[in-house]
């Protein structure tokens, strides 16, 4: 029997009050467990109308159904959300009713027994809920035999994740009422409490774009510290996909760990809030007069930067007097905005002037240091001494990742990969770099050519920039030879040098010019993988800058998804290994293969002749020019020839190189923009051109190597 | 016994809601809060029911801080000007629910009191009356069986009879259980009939504090023609005066004195005529206050 006084009877009576919310959150779980399930585990059995499946097959099927729909569902977490901050809301919402707080407080029970009673009971309601709509979810798919041992762990794994989420945001609805007197207010702060830390970076990301010239666009964190909500959309899909429930319940376990820490500090923060909290709250705005000058700086400090982000995009002459008014009128008038809700009366909008005036000043402050750089942000360069190591990617130096999971091979982030793998202690020579950077700008350089860099700094900051290297300039050879030629760089940049586990998948391996392409046998992979690292730990920046290459090594993978090496003609070891298969093909083929060749002049002269003199050109900025490439019209200056006789066309296969190859590293100037070069060959030509490709093949012209007899029939008349 | 002392209360920085009250409110008494419209009444309660924490001062029930102290929460029951009930339920539902929170809690008494003031115990209480919720708040005050029931504007829209009701279940239980009725009112007259001790609230601070009866036999109004103006300065020599009319030859003087003393010196002195006559609780409030600088009509009579 239950004692009249006891916590149970107490929770017990506090329930009766709630049967509207326990009424809600059955539905909504069973919506989302049993619709759920339902419509899965119907779809498996329409797709196999045909009888498509064998028995087993369309029993594994059905097993993957029940999972995905009783698991880990990528919009769950709205429902979560929903629910999160209906109990939360919903339970503490008496302390904002003057006549509750008058009957509750003045009651024989104690703060932290109700506090307790309430917090509780709102668990229960999630947990009860959402188990009846698990139970009768799995009753369903139990039914039609979707049921395995590996489910139901997966199931037990996504509740433990889904609740722990649940606990964060229930925290955090109880935090946002403790700190607000009214229930539309509480779901105001939730708002913003939910969302500050995400767009704080995002607008900072955003302003430093903007604002830097020297942002990096690689390895800025966008991910934010505190956010479940950024955690859980982030990480659902990679869980969900993961192949066991072992697999799954090692990924979880870290989040589930970081969301309770998280949920106990926003539960003490909530527990100290209402312990402090007055009973004259209710029906205040802000439950402690000491947070409204502290909650508005922020809330006005973060909209004016939001609306300041949103004038940057509209800004196209670089007027950044717009960004400002719109920052300080968005300030002024958040604040009166904020002061009108404070006091719930339009007469206010005007009071507290003196914090309004400290807030808007803030939002000046910030404006100022990203408008004069007074964190002197562009112009870092730490010190030698400062540096542990470095990442460095030079955007000529295209790669792509891929990483091998139980059941997929998929691609990695540029920026994930080097921050794992590149470790360069060539400091002084990158800080070299960046330091010619400051000095020269990028409009006096030769050949600029944008770097991205991670400095790891020995306190263990990582410090993200990015700047420009003059790849003519000859000083900077030696030392670039000595950052691409580290081996630190190679194994860190080449996948290839340190993991060839996913090349060993590829389903298909080919060696191309450009033209002509040949497939490599798969089961000897593991010797061209040898003489590849061979070969490429004997590159430097002297090599890909001074030489173009010969050939490009294509491994394909699954969902068409690839990765590419180019092949130098100092790559011996490969070469060897391909002329092995007789696919060493020569760059280019003979005139006598060719049956025709079509240059396209395009005739850059005539549109810069137009930016410099044209009427309409009033702006500087590339969206102008490109109205004004269109008014052109592009096709009216275009001039195509095409040559048919041998001699010409030997002629003009000297000076041709394919556009298919990667040539980023060379001077940006080694070909001639107003030339194309399109190459049909002959049908019974030898040379092993790609049949497959509709004998269309593309190639650019060296600059100032057009033959006078092109440039003669290409010309404009 | 419920001491209040020092009691302060703002609850914003330009004024005080309550500014040093210090009140004490015997036991077995009828103890009458009489104030204007924002006097403090309803903030003085609040804070003797625990619901307000005090800026300043303590109040204590039989010794023990109230303020989030279930120990003298048992004792009290807070009846406010506007009594919550929950949603959609009855009187039933609400018995229930402090039946489970006061341990004495009488349920019998309660639906045979339910039943003396023909409410319907099944029927939803938001289809009550303004005078029907403050009867059901009354009764479950009184059946919850804590030594002191604090109602703020509790008896403003009870009926005559309904009020006659209520005080003879207040004398009843006083006689019974001792039970000490805190009662605020805007309305003195209210109180009049009921009250054993009255205190007077105005502008956050207490005017005075006194036994009504102790009042009505200490001050004494009496009409008079004295013979000769050497007979009424004899008469009046060492009586401190609050009041003093005169229409013609016919003095109207009020008092601080007992009934025979106040004769006594009449009798002693030439008078033409002279008639010691009783005082209502409203003209000792006048003369009261009149003495500290206040209009009382205007403060609490309209």
């Amino acid at each position: 029997m239950i004692s009249r006084n006891s916590f149970w009877a107490s929770s017990l009576e506090n329930h009766k009050r709630k049967i509207g919310v326990w009424i809600i959150a059955v539905l909504a779980q069973l919506l989302v467990y049993v619709g759920g399930v339902t419509v899965y585990l119907s779809r498996i059995r329409y797709w196999n109308q045909d009888g498509r499946w064998t028995p087993e097959q369309f029993r594994q099927q059905m097993v993957q159904a029940a999972q995905d729909a009783l698991g880990f569902q990528p919009f769950l977490w709205l429902v979560v959300t929903a629910l999160a901050v209906l109990i939360g809301g919903q339970g503490f919402a008496y302390l904002n009713n003057r006549r509750k707080v008058d009957l509750y407080h003045s009651v024989p029970v104690s703060r932290k027994r109700r506090f307790l009673v309430i917090y509780l009971n709102g668990i229960m309601i999630y947990v009860g809920a959402t188990l009846v709509g698990l139970l009768a979810g799995i009753a369903i798919a139990a039914a039609q035999r979707a049921v395995s041992g590996a489910v139901l762990a997966v199931v037990g794994i996504a509740f433990a994740w889904n609740l722990m989420f649940f606990l964060v945001v229930y925290h955090l609805m109880i935090l946002a009422v403790m700190l607000t007197g009214h229930d539309l207010l509480a779901l105001g702060m939730f708002a913003v409490l939910a969302l500050y830390e995400p767009a704080f970076y995002s607008c900072i990301s955003s302003f430093r774009y903007y604002f830097f010239e020297r942002t990096s666009s690689y390895f800025v964190p966008f991910t934010t510290r505190f956010s479940a909500f950024e955690d859980y959309t982030d990480h659902v899909y990679q869980i969900k996909y993961l192949g066991t429930p072992q697999e799954m319940g090692e990924t979880v376990l870290p989040y589930l760990g970081k969301w309770l820490a998280l949920a106990l500090l926003l539960l003490a923060a909530a527990y100290l809030c209402y312990q402090k909290r007055s009973s004259e709250a209710a029906g205040k705005a802000i439950a402690f007069r000491k947070l409204k000058p502290v909650l508005k700086l922020a809330v006005v400090l973060e909209v004016s930067m939001i609306v300041g982000g949103i004038v940057q995009d509209s800004v196209y002459d670089g007027n950044n007097m717009l960004i400002l008014a719109a920052m300080f009128l968005s300030a002024v008038i958040c604040c009166g905005v904020m002061e009108v809700l404070y006091e719930f009366d339009l007469k206010c909008m005007l009071c507290h002037w003196v914090s309004s005036g400290i807030a808007v000043l803030c939002v000046l402050a910030v404006f100022s240091v990203f408008q004069f750089d007074l964190t002197g942000y562009d112009s870092y360069v730490p010190e030698a001494e400062q540096v542990e190591s470095i990442v460095f990617e030079p955007n000529a130096d295209y790669q792509s990742y891929v990483e091998e999971d139980s059941q997929h091979i998929e691609y990695i982030g540029s920026d994930e990969y080097l921050m794992e793998h590149m470790y360069l202690t060539a400091v002084q020579e990158v800080l070299t770099l960046a330091a010619k950077d400051q000095q020269i700008s990028y409009e006096d350089m030769e050949d600029p050519r944008n770097v991205q860099v991670v400095y790891r700094l020995k306190s263990g900051r990582n410090v993200e920039r990015c700047f420009y290297v003059d790849f003519a300039d000859p000083d900077n050879e030696e030392l670039l030879n000595r950052i691409v030629g580290s081996a630190e760089y190679q194994e860190g940049r080449y996948q290839v040098m340190t993991d060839q586990t996913p090349y060993e998948q590829a389903q298909k391996i080919t060696y191309t010019t450009g033209s002509a392409a040949g497939i490599l046998p798969r089961e000897d992979v593991g010797r061209l993988l040898e003489a590849l690292v061979t070969d490429m730990a004997q590159t430097d920046y002297s090599l890909f800058r001074h030489h173009l290459p010969c050939g490009l090594l294509q491994f394909e993978f699954e969902d068409y998804m690839s990765a590419e090496y180019p092949i130098y003609d100092t790559y011996t070891h490969v070469l060897d290994y391909l002329s092995e298969y007789n696919v060493c093909y020569p760059l280019l083929p003979e005139a006598e293969d060719v049956a025709s060749i079509t240059v396209t002049n395009y005739h850059n002269e005539v549109y810069e002749d137009s930016l410099e003199t044209g009427d309409e050109m009033y702006y500087s900025d590339g969206e102008a020019e490109m109205m004004l490439w269109a008014n052109q019209t592009y096709e009216s200056v275009m001039v195509q020839a095409n040559f048919y006789e041998k001699e010409q066309i030997a002629e003009i296969l000297k000076h041709i190189y394919p556009s298919g190859l990667p040539a980023n590293w060379c001077n940006q100037d080694e070909f001639d923009s107003n030339y194309s070069v399109d190459m049909v060959f002959e049908q019974d030509s030898d040379y092993p051109y790609d049949r497959t490709n509709y004998y269309y093949f593309n190639y650019n012209i060296f600059s100032g190597q057009a033959p006078d007899f092109v440039i003669e029939a290409t010309a404009l008349e | 016994m419920i001491e209040i002392h020092n009691l302060t209360k703002s609850f914003d920085q330009k004024s005080k809601a309550v500014d040093r009250v210090s009140v004490t409110i015997k036991e077995n008494t009828v103890f009458g809060l009489i104030g204007t419209n924002g006097a403090g009444k309803s903030t003085v309660l609040r804070m003797v029911s625990g619901v307000l924490k005090p800026d300043e001062g303590v109040v204590t029930v039989d010794n023990m801080p109230v303020y989030d102290n279930t120990e003298a929460k048992k004792r009290l029951f807070f009846i406010a000007d506007e009594p919550y009930f929950f949603a959609n339920t009855n009187a039933r539902s609400m018995e229930r629910y402090y039946s489970g929170i006061y341990e004495n809690f009488n349920r019998e008494e309660f639906y045979r009191y339910l039943e003396s003031f023909h409410l319907d115990r099944n029927r939803k209480i938001n289809t009550f009356s303004k005078g029907m919720k403050k009867q059901l708040a009354l009764l479950l005050g009184i059946c919850a069986h804590t030594k002191y029931i604090l109602c703020d504007e509790t008896f403003d829209g009870l009926d005559p009879v309904m009020r006659q009701g209520v005080k003879s279940i207040f004398a009843k239980e006083m006689e019974e259980r001792g039970l000490t009725p805190v009662i605020a009112s805007h309305n003195l007259r209210e109180l009049e009939d009921i009250c054993d001790h009255v205190g007077l609230l105005h502008k956050g601070g207490v005017l005075l504090s006194k036994d009504l009866e102790d009042m009505k036999c200490n001050i004494q109004k009496v009409q008079c023609v004295f013979s000769s103006v050497e007979d009424e300065l004899k008469a009046l020599s060492g009586l401190e005066i609050l009041k003093k009319e005169q229409r013609g030859s016919l003095r109207t003087i009020t008092v601080r004195s007992t009934r025979e003393e106040a004769a006594a010196r009449f009798a002693a002195v030439n008078t033409i005529f002279y008639e010691v006559l009783p005082l209502s609780l409203e003209e000792i409030f006048i003369s009261e206050t009149e003495v500290v600088g206040y209009d009382i009509k205007k403060l609490i009579l309209g």
